[in-house]
């Protein structure tokens, strides 16, 4: 990853004179960075809209959103597909691991917050939650697009405003975004109420959310309370997945800047390499490391999470 | 807001909800639902198994202890039949021993009485001679007219002094 970047970052610097920060002959680490983390809106893919003034473009996140998915479909039923096939039905390589992944979600995640009689009902959407934003921190890990802009740079040679060019502007992990977080949120956010109104009736779900037999000016406090929590808490899982993996980003982003800051500082290219190898390149390879760690956490958290708050309307016992 | 990092954009959040959905329905469809199915049934499978195993085994040891109890039953039917058959032909051969001894002792017996039988007839017989020889050789040497009375006292000594004799 961090060669990628680097080679990026030097492209930038050095092979856009007509961009603003390089025009001005200075090295801006924090467009450098957002460049590399944030959507780009302005170059859609493909121009859709705007309806009712929802601008529906495919910009460079909603083309990661698709990859993903394609990515995340196309393995895993070619692997469940391929071991369905067999006629012993001996799970090997990939399918051993995907078996662990999907038992370990099924039998840590799902059961103990659903219980035995919701566990079918919920567990293909944990295990889409949790295969899903994997499939999108992991690709944010991979250098594809800046191993790209380094083959447009030396042999392609495209048009700035060519298809090509909008896929390598913007950041390339879609869970960095936080539209993309609100969309998940928002599907765990339904699927609450949808588990609650199913266990319980529609009605009785939104009684059960504040405890039964308090006294009557307790609710006035109650009632506001719970109701800011419902929406607490798709914001909370929103917030979290988009600035874990946009924080990681940006951090090791931060730390190769060092290497043009310190070019353009001394004046001296030596002076970056020597930052760039003793210092910049080591941390971010090992806040790589860590970013590996964040990434099966936070999809381990939001597909908990989302199990948990299903598991609480279902078994609401107030 | 202007950074870029938290601008609100309605499109991606549109598309970012109906792609996941669509994942969501086509993975259940076509990976989800039959993986979890064949989970489940290669659980009940080895669940199975196991139960089998631990059954065939108990059959096993039960088997075990059966062909264990059989095997010792034939080993002391085997001894007691050949103690028994020894036992017969030991009666046996005494039997025949026994058998042996009397058709033999008959036989000397038998023996006996005929030698006992055959020396009295002998003797007899040497007798009988003897007194005609000694009649004759009485009257040749007397060649004289005895009376009858002289006759039958002379051969009547004759006679015990044969018995005597003998």
């Amino acid at each position: 990853m961090e060669v990628g970047l680097v080679t990026t970052m030097i492209e930038q610097a050095h092979a856009a004179p007509q961009e603003a920060h390089a025009a001005a002959g200075k090295f801006n680490a924090g467009e450098t960075i957002i460049g590399h983390v944030a959507d780009n809106p302005e170059h859609p893919l493909i121009h859709i809209g705007p309806y009712f003034g929802v601008d529906f473009s495919v910009t460079k996140h909603v083309f990661m959103v698709w990859m993903v998915a394609a990515i995340t479909f196309l393995t895993i039923t070619w692997l469940v597909r391929r071991y369905l096939k067999q006629s012993d039905r001996v799970p090997t390589g990939g399918m051993n691991a995907l078996e662990f992944v999907v038992e370990f979600v099924r039998d840590s995640i799902a059961a103990p917050n659903l219980g035995k009689k919701w566990l079918t009902t919920w567990t293909p959407l944990l295990l889409t939650f949790f295969f899903f934003i994997l499939t999108a921190n992991v690709i944010g890990m991979i250098p594809i697009f800046d191993a790209l802009a380094l083959l447009d740079h030396y042999v392609l040679h495209t048009g700035p405003d060519s298809f090509f060019q909008g896929l390598l502007h913007g950041g390339s992990t879609a869970t960095a975004n936080f539209n993309v977080t609100a969309g998940l949120a928002i599907i765990t956010f339904f699927a609450i109420i949808i588990a609650g109104s199913r266990a319980h009736g529609f009605v009785q779900h939104w009684v059960n959310l504040v405890p039964k037999g308090l006294a009557t000016p307790v609710y006035f406090l109650l009632i506001p309370l719970e109701f800011i929590g419902m929406l607490v808490r798709p914001f909370a899982l929103t917030m979290r997945l988009a600035a874990n993996m946009a924080g990681g980003h940006i951090a090791i982003l931060a730390i190769l800047s060092f290497v043009f800051i310190f070019t353009e500082l001394f004046a001296s290219s030596m002076a970056g390499m020597g930052i760039g190898f003793g210092f910049s390149l080591p941390l971010a390879v090992a806040i790589s490391g860590l970013e590996i760690i964040v990434i099966l956490v936070q999809a381990y958290v939001f597909t908990l999470l989302s199990a948990v708050f299903i598991g609480m309307a279902i078994h609401a016992h107030h | 807001m202007d950074n870029p990092l938290v601008q609100v954009n309605p499109g991606l959040f549109f598309w970012t909800i109906l792609t996941f959905l669509a994942l969501l329905a086509l993975l259940t469809k076509y990976a989800w639902k039959p993986l979890l199915k064949a989970l489940e049934e290669r659980r009940a499978t080895i669940e199975k198994s196991v139960e089998d195993a631990k059954r065939a085994t108990a059959e096993l040891q039960q088997v075990q202890v059966e062909s264990a109890r059989l095997l010792a039953l034939a080993r002391s039917e085997a001894s007691g039949i050949v103690t028994r058959s020894r036992a017969d032909a030991d009666r046996f051969g005494e039997e025949m021993r026994a058998k042996a001894r009397d058709e033999a002792a008959a036989i000397v017996k038998n023996a006996e009485k005929e030698i006992h039988l055959e020396t009295a007839r002998a003797l007899a017989q040497i007798r009988t001679e003897a007194v005609e020889l000694s009649l004759s050789i009485a009257t040749k040497l007397l060649r004289r007219n005895i009376s009858a009375g002289d006759n039958e006292a002379l051969i009547n000594e004759a006679i015990g002094q044969f018995k005597s004799v003998q």
